[in-house]
């Protein structure tokens, strides 16, 4: 009897804390989405009245579509960038044994692990050292920096599940080496280097720890925008320009999970 | 031949230097923007006076401020007594979570994970937004409370530690639930059967069979969410305003805002030297903890 108990009370809570969990993860984000639609000048829940007249206004904001400009264009430029450098990396990694090899690979992946506060202000000092202050190359690299332990881990994985005796098969017809790689090896790594890139995009996307250490006035990415607005003021421009933000990472989401399965990714 | 090493396809065995070529650019990125800039923080550390620019001799006096000082003293402990409150509490509500993830067919578990990467993948400060029109003068949880009548006019809830510490744990709870799902979805289900047919209960099957196995996966997830929340500093800036201090918003404003990077460079250093040392004695505790209950189940 007494384990019925227990077992009865455990998965009830079980229930009952995997409600709020869920619950829990997903309100802030349709918080926003509701409260943008507000017809009044400030924000409040439940929203006054439904218009979209902030969406009109956040869209003819300059400084917040100029931000949105950079976030695009950094996170697009700064994909490519990691993830042919980042494949290029996981390749010798998981092909070659060198002198080093783990090394490599522990340092490669530490960027998750080295508090973001830290490495922003050794990279805003090193490029004021070095004299690119202020200019968009900080963003770039300490982009590029973050992401890399996405590409390299998941390239990684994605190389070494890969069969290769398909790839031997084809070296036995004679195919020559780069046919080869177009042709087999680079087909059976696309799941991959779309979950590489996908999640290398909304890094950079929505950074904002990073970013903050390093945005100058010319290069403001669109979540730095919204931390220092929100600093100091906040009324319902920042909602709708929150679910411009929102709807981009859902979009990307459901990408990953169109095309690959989301269930394939851990 | 050297092209097919290049693209990798060269058997195994044969001596290649073409991995050279494929490490070199991941290696100047890292060399000249991660390992550079942080042994910069290093040397920074040990300037002395708050000149950012053109400083020069060595000192301790940025770590003996650091140490002797009591307000910076105390917001070191704080932090840290915060990361272990944050990824307590992530563990408690998460482990549920991520655990009936492992063990949910595929087509129920989709949505789920769905719920669990968005929040992880959308941008922090989104989140704290959204937490800010939910406790807000004019939010959710103020309409709720005067509509059953506890309180008759709005009141101003966020601005305290319990809120920036909530908004903490909402952030980084799905790094715990993965965490906690990729290891518990290697654990067999035969052995809970198994543990079942011994007339454990679920509580005893738990402690006794989940926790010992999912150990790692619970350490690496405890670990993952106490760093990030060390170094927040996003949310006690937005939301706790002047009145929450963590170790992660004062190296910012020293950073950013005062400019004194020397103070900012050795308070750097500290939270550096707190999380590998906090990383070290998990990693050890659990390899002692469980080492005995792992050795003992799989003998059984």
């Amino acid at each position: 009897m007494q384990n019925d108990i227990t077992d009865k009370v455990m998965a009830t809570l079980g229930v009952f804390v995997r409600a709020t969990v869920y619950v829990m993860l997903i309100l802030p984000a349709v918080i926003v989405v509701i409260a943008s639609l507000t017809q009044g000048d400030s924000l409040s829940f439940p929203p006054k009245g439904f218009s979209t007249q902030w969406y009109s206004n956040a869209f003819a904001s300059t400084p917040f579509m100029s931000a949105l400009w950079t976030s695009t264009k950094l996170a697009v430029t700064a994909t490519v960038i990691v993830l042919s450098v980042g494949s290029a990396a996981a390749f010798a990694i998981a092909r070659y044994r060198f002198i080093g090899s783990s090394l490599f690979q522990s340092i490669a992946l530490s960027p998750l692990i080295v508090p973001v506060v830290v490495l922003g202000l050794g990279l805003l000092q090193f490029l004021s050292w070095m004299g690119f202050s202020q200019s968009y190359l900080g963003l770039f690299v300490g982009h590029l920096i973050i992401m890399l332990p996405y590409v390299v881990r998941t390239m990684v994985t994605g190389l070494l599940l890969l069969d290769r005796t398909l790839e031997q098969a084809a070296m036995n017809l004679r195919a020559p080496p780069f046919r080869v790689f177009c042709r087999i090896t680079l087909p059976l790594l696309v799941p991959s280097l779309i979950t590489a890139g996908v999640f290398a995009f909304v890094t950079s996307f929505g950074n904002v720890t990073l970013s903050s250490f390093l945005a100058s006035s010319g290069t403001v990415t669109l979540p730095v925008q919204i931390f220092t607005y929100v600093e100091y003021s906040y009324d319902p421009i920042v909602a709708a320009v929150s679910t411009i933000v929102i709807a981009v990472t859902a979009v990307v989401i459901l990408v990953i999970e169109r095309a690959v399965g989301v269930d394939k990714l851990f | 031949m050297r092209n097919k090493a290049l693209l990798g396809l060269r058997g195994q065995g044969e001596a290649s230097t073409a991995w050279m070529w494929q490490i070199a650019p991941t290696v100047m990125l890292l060399l000249f923007f991660f390992i550079l800039p942080l042994a910069g923080v290093v040397r920074t550390s040990f300037y002395p006076g708050t000149r950012s620019f053109g400083a020069e001799g060595f000192s301790f006096e940025q770590y003996l401020k650091v140490i002797l000082d009591p307000f910076y003293r105390s917001v070191l402990i704080d932090t840290i007594v915060d990361g272990l409150i944050v990824s307590m509490v992530c563990l408690v509500i998460g482990f549920p979570v991520g655990y009936s993830l492992a063990r949910l067919p595929p087509k129920q578990r989709r949505w789920r994970l769905i719920l669990v990467i968005l929040p992880l993948t959308l941008s922090l400060v989104v989140i704290v937004f959204g937490w800010i029109v939910i406790l807000g003068r004019g939010g959710l949880v103020n309409q709720l409370l005067v509509s059953i009548g506890a309180i008759d006019r709005p009141i101003r809830l966020p601005y305290n530690r319990t809120a920036v510490l909530l908004i903490l744990v909402q952030q980084f709870l799905p790094y715990m639930i993965l965490s906690v799902m990729s290891v518990c979805s290697k654990i067999d289900p035969v052995l809970e059967h198994a543990a079942a047919n011994l007339r454990a209960n679920r509580f005893t099957t738990f402690r006794r069979v989940i926790v010992p196995l999912a150990a790692p996966g619970i350490v690496s997830g405890m670990i993952l969410v106490f760093i990030l929340t060390v170094s927040a500093f996003v949310t006690p800036r937005l939301v706790g305003g002047g009145n929450v201090q963590m170790l992660g918003s004062i190296i910012y404003e020293q950073v950013i805002v005062a400019l004194n990077w020397p103070l900012g460079g050795a308070l750097a250093m500290v939270l550096l030297i707190v999380t590998s040392i906090v990383i070290s004695l998990a990693n050890l505790l659990a390899a002692k903890k469980f080492a005995r209950h792992r050795s003992s189940a799989n003998a059984k």
